[in-house]
């Protein structure tokens, strides 16, 4: 089974990653992280919205309502990218017995969720003008759907223990299983979706003018940079939560917090 | 004792158990058979709506009936301190849950497969659609038990452990239901099932596979 | 600039409430957030200072 830290610690030796795995190291790398990200996500959705309202062109068949792409689009992969770093990081977790990257996977699923909510509800807003109706069993909608429930299930899973060390392990392996279980999903709701509904319009399936592309590139940037200051202020959060009686805490929120 | 007569004296001891004990597979018997009846008093009588819904309507009653005896698997062991014993056996882990899910998904399994016809008839289902889906919910069963296992096996006696459980298993049965349904689906409109057939016998392949594994893993995680 | 007047930007097409909608959403699921972090940072300072108090 899993390491404890300080096995993998004495297995490894000290390795730069093995410092950068110790909260406390960590806290204010993360915060320096954090605060670079949220300038980033400010500047590029500006330049983003801006080349998408006032540069990109008005397009063909959809007229104005495509614009919704700027940030359907993203939240959409960013709602699939955070699913898979959350695994990625409870791998590690469950693999190093690192206590920091079950942490990681913890912070980040609040805001995989968001976007997956963002997602849904830009979708069918979008939905509706191109397809008629509100919701649409369109094959992304649906595993996007799917995709959020499996952040909820997570989200319980982890509130559900009240010792953390297991809800830590328990979650990562449901993180697990439904990184393994995405790719299956997506694909049987493609079959399931080409089975009983035949082509449906697409949003965003016309080729794009390239003003369109870049704004749409440049607000997936925006997204992630939001996504990871929105995650590593959750990160330094649940380390204040749970490294409370460590003695650099103190020192190091009040050095943050000026 | 070899692992092979460990795992059998498991499996064995659970079908004793399933054959002393109706309720374990009487009730989620009872329960298909009340979800089933109650969706025609929601939609209307008409032979061909209920034809249009009936597929779907059973097939998740029979995922929901499964899913009910999820606790079953473990929660009363580790009451009475047999799951110790489990954890504690020289044999793997994995071997004897999976003995534990396979001797389950053999008795629900049948059990819900052998109704699954009769209820066909309540939403007036053609024969051969009847037995192409009660041949799905004999392949949807051990599926679901098999991923459920693990979900069983991560909230061992947790608090609000089975609607828990039901939210981590039932978006991952999505893909048994796409396959056992659309099986069922085809042969309604007169097409050839083969290849859902085999999509989900893929799946649970797939989920023989590794299901085990994380099942032990997870029971290894909650009983720390 | 691409619209003739800014009535023209926000009627977007006679699609105005799908777009600004949609961006709405997002706004509002950012403030959120945002409002739950910052509450959620409030509450884990605040015990952490009771913890020294106590100690």
């Amino acid at each position: 089974m899993a390491r404890t830290e300080q096995q993998s610690n004495e297995k490894f030796g000290g390795r730069w990653f093995w410092r950068y795995a110790s909260p406390a190291t960590f806290y204010p790398v993360a915060g320096m992280i954090e605060k670079l990200c949220w300038v980033a996500a400010i500047v590029l959705a500006a330049i983003g919205l801006y080349i998408g309202f006032f540069v990109a062109p008005t397009e063909a068949t959809q007229g104005e309502v495509y614009r919704v792409i700027y940030i359907h689009v993203p939240a959409a992969w960013m709602a699939m990218v955070i699913y898979l770093a959350m695994a990625f990081w409870a791998a590690t977790g469950l693999v190093l017995g690192t206590r920091l990257s079950f942490m990681m996977s913890h912070a980040l699923a609040p805001t995989g969720a968001i976007m997956a909510v963002v997602a849904l509800i830009t979708g069918s807003l979008w939905g509706r003008p191109t397809w008629g109706t509100y919701w649409v069993w369109d094959a992304r909608l649906t595993s996007t759907l799917i995709l959020f429930f499996l952040y909820v299930g997570y989200m319980a899973l982890v509130a559900a223990f009240d010792d953390k060390k297991k809800g830590d392990r328990a979650s990562a392996l449901i993180a697990l299983v439904g990184a393994i279980n995405v790719p299956i999903i997506y694909f049987s709701v493609n079959w399931w979706n080409s089975l009983h509904q035949g082509s449906s319009v697409r949003p965003g399936s016309s080729s794009m003018a390239s003003t369109m592309l870049t704004a749409m590139m440049v607000m997936t940037f925006a997204f992630w940079a939001y996504c990871i200051a929105a995650s590593m202020y959750r990160l330094r959060t649940e380390i204040i939560e749970r490294e409370r009686n460590a003695a650099w805490l103190p020192a190091a929120v009040k050095e943050a917090s000026k | 004792m070899s692992l092979r007569s460990a795992t059998g004296a498991v499996f064995r001891r659970e079908l004793q158990l399933f054959a002393k004990r109706k309720s374990d597979w009487a009730n989620p018997l009872v329960f298909f058979l009340i979800v089933c009846a109650l969706f025609p008093f929601a939609v209307g009588s008409e032979s061909e709506r209920l034809k249009l819904i009936g597929i779907g309507v059973i097939f998740v009653g029979a995922l929901l009936a499964a899913m009910l005896s999820l606790p079953r698997l473990f929660d009363e062991d580790a009451r009475d301190g047999s799951l110790e014993l489990m954890l504690t056996s020289t044999e793997p882990l994995a071997a004897l849950i999976l003995a534990r899910v396979a001797a389950l998904s053999l008795a629900l399994g049948v059990a819900l497969a052998a109704v699954t016809p009769v209820f066909a008839l309540f939403y007036a289902l053609p024969f051969d659609v009847a037995g192409m889906l009660a041949i799905s919910v004999l392949m949807a069963v051990p599926t679901l038990l098999l991923i459920g296992a693990i979900a069983a096996a991560l909230l061992v006696s947790a608090r609000g452990g089975a609607i828990l459980t039901a939210v981590l298993v039932l978006p991952l049965t999505v893909p048994t239901l796409i396959f056992g349904a659309g099986a069922a689906l085809k042969v309604l409109y007169g097409e050839s099932p083969m290849a859902e057939l085999a999509l989900q016998a893929a799946f649970m392949l797939l989920a023989l596979a590794l299901c085990p594994l994380a099942a032990a893993a997870a029971l290894k995680i909650s009983t720390d | 600039m691409i619209w003739e007047s800014w009535s023209a930007f926000w009627a977007m097409g006679g699609r105005g409430f799908f777009v600004w909608g949609s961006y709405g959403a997002l706004a509002v699921a950012v403030v959120a957030e945002l409002v739950a972090l910052r509450s959620a940072r409030k509450r884990a300072i605040q015990s952490l200072q009771d913890n020294d108090d106590d100690a």
